[in-house]
């Protein structure tokens, strides 16, 4: 019995463990005292109304590079999923590895290879990427797009064949079959993927930091500024805004489309 | 007879080569993301290589010439093995302790018909898909000076000095197995509940204690998952760059750090591809071996 309860008591540590950091934002959020020092004296709300336009100008950056991202990932990534699984083409496990390659490698080392090749750019065709949204949005896009291509290649696993069949006898043309019958049953997994790639994304800093310079700064970047230089518990604030939107969402998707359909896709 | 085969044969290579009509359809469809890939990726990833093939001569720039002195430097020099060294130390301390947590809370979650299983499962999750910085960010108050940890550990006279427990390797390690810990977990869970439970109920009737069916029972059979996790936890500890940079303060370096370093502040940028491409092939060869590993084992 003993045995047990100190199982018990293990696994509810190991919990605590791995939401303290997210409940430790929020709670110092709110707290008015001495920034950091336990326990936490004043209840506040100030740090939410004084958030500086720097951090805001970093969070609009995060969502613009994430949702270019997002967006080229969907848009090339969704056709060459479709393909990769039924062109049924030579060479097509090749071609998906090498879609899927950049997930192998470190983000620090796509970071450090993209803004050495925006100098190549810049001396062979005079075209400055380094310290723009555009530039940045595009290196991102290099492990953006494995994230919905896998996806897709998942999605098509599970999808049942007997609907497009039918449609298909019934006298739908392949294109209407495609849109009205395969492409809303891939919704889900176009979805998590998209969601995936949105995420990591916004997570980035590596390549952010590369690339960005001291124009494009994006919220990761600046938070990790703020704590390096100027601490302040505005950062904490956002952080938590920022924090329990993903999770709003994150529960959201759960709820309408599944857990496993969500998440399935998204751990690597 | 001959020449008809021979045509049919000509035919089957021309297909191959030109693929039918609605192959090349299904062809022109890939064509987008393997441009993007081109641009975005692997022409940066050639360029990474071959810079780091010249020569070093000063900040920002480099030789015209092509040589392997950057790899036979990185060799020969005791710092880099040291490097090395300390990067894959931290590596195997995140990967026990990963273990040390993860098992206990995957077999729980494997085994538990608790309703609020789905719940649980979130909780895992859900710290994987908030920032790795906001992550950071939330251990300052806990581990800081005047943190959580601190309070308890000088109101409880558990010692007279604080411990430091942040821009140190101890801060690292705290902040690598919080952001790995889930991979360990799924890693595992999935292994875990495909041992069936007949086997420990078997071996407890018997008259096995719990701990020890654990131990003899689900441990070994559960060895895929443990290898599997350990590596992928492993592979993505001396990729990680964030976590170290903000958790170490900037007083550690390891392996990624010291890339940021070489490449943002003293813009030698030959050295940075070389140890980048270091880093780039060990991942590579620890992901070519899980994969193997998983093959072989399933």
């Amino acid at each position: 019995m003993g045995r047990r309860f100190a199982f018990r008591i293990f696994v509810t540590f190991t919990f605590l463990f791995l939401v303290a950091p997210i409940i430790s934002v929020a709670v110092s959020s709110v707290s008015g005292g001495a920034i950091f020092v336990f326990p936490p004296s004043a209840f506040t709300l100030k740090w939410y109304s004084q958030i500086p336009l720097s951090y805001l100008q970093a969070l609009k950056v995060s969502l613009e590079v994430g949702a270019g991202a997002t967006a080229i990932a969907v848009i090339v990534g969704v056709p060459a999923g479709l393909a990769l699984v039924r062109g049924h083409l030579p060479g097509s496990r090749t071609l998906s590895a090498v879609c899927l390659m950049p997930l192998m490698v470190p983000s620090l080392v796509i970071g450090v290879a993209a803004l050495q090749f925006t100098n190549v750019i810049f001396d062979e065709f005079h075209l400055s990427l380094v310290e723009t949204v555009f530039g940045l949005t595009l290196a991102h896009s290099a492990f953006t797009i494995p994230f919905v291509v896998r996806a897709v290649i998942a999605g098509q696993v599970q999808l049942n064949g007997d609907l497009e069949n039918a449609a298909m006898n019934l006298g739908a043309r392949p294109m209407r079959v495609f849109v009205t019958v395969t492409l809303p049953m891939l919704g889900p997994a176009v979805l998590s993927g998209a969601i995936a790639a949105f995420l990591i994304s916004f997570d980035d800093v590596p390549i952010a930091l590369f690339l960005g310079g001291g124009e494009v700064t994006t919220l990761p970047v600046r938070i990790l500024n703020s704590i390096q230089f100027d601490l302040s518990p505005a950062i904490l604030a956002l952080s938590t805004l920022v924090a329990g939107s993903i999770l709003i969402l994150i529960a959201l998707c759960g709820k309408v489309f599944g857990l496993d359909k969500v998440f399935g896709t998204v751990k690597s | 007879m001959g020449a008809m085969t021979e045509a049919v044969n000509d035919r089957k290579i021309f297909r191959r080569v030109l693929l039918s009509p609605v192959k090349r359809r299904w062809a022109y469809l890939l064509l987008p993301v393997l441009m993007v890939l081109l641009i975005v990726f692997i022409l940066p990833m050639i360029n990474l290589g071959l810079k780091s093939l010249h020569p070093y001569t000063g900040l920002g720039s480099e030789g015209s010439e092509l040589t392997l002195n950057n790899y036979i430097a990185f060799l020969s020099q005791p710092f880099y093995w040291q490097l090395l060294g300390w990067t894959s130390i931290l590596g195997v301390i995140v990967v026990a302790c990963s273990l040390v947590f993860a098992l206990p809370l995957s077999y729980f979650l494997a085994r538990t018909k608790s309703r609020w299983k789905q719940f649980f499962l979130l909780l895992i999750i859900a710290p994987m898909l908030v920032s790795v910085v906001i992550r950071n960010l939330g251990w300052l108050p806990i581990l800081g000076q005047n943190g959580l940890v601190n309070w308890i550990w000088l109101n409880a006279d558990l010692g007279k000095e604080p411990l430091h427990l942040l821009d140190n390797y101890i801060g690292v390690v705290i902040g690598l197995v919080h952001a790995l810990l889930p991979f360990m977990v799924l890693t595992l869970i999935s292994v875990i509940q495909r041992i069936p439970p007949e086997l420990e109920e078997a071996s407890i009737s018997l008259g096995v204690k719990p701990l020890g069916t654990f131990l003899r029972i689900v441990l070994p059979l559960a060895r895929p998952g443990i290898i599997a996790g350990s590596l992928l936890v492993f592979t993505l500890t001396i990729s990680a760059y964030t976590t170290p940079a903000v958790m170490g303060g900037g007083r550690v370096i390891v392996v990624s750090t010291y890339i940021q370093q070489q490449v943002s502040t003293l813009l030698n940028y030959p050295n940075g591809a070389t140890v980048s491409m270091v880093l780039l092939a060990l991942v590579v060869l620890l992901s070519i071996a899980s994969l193997r590993l998983g093959k072989t084992e399933a």
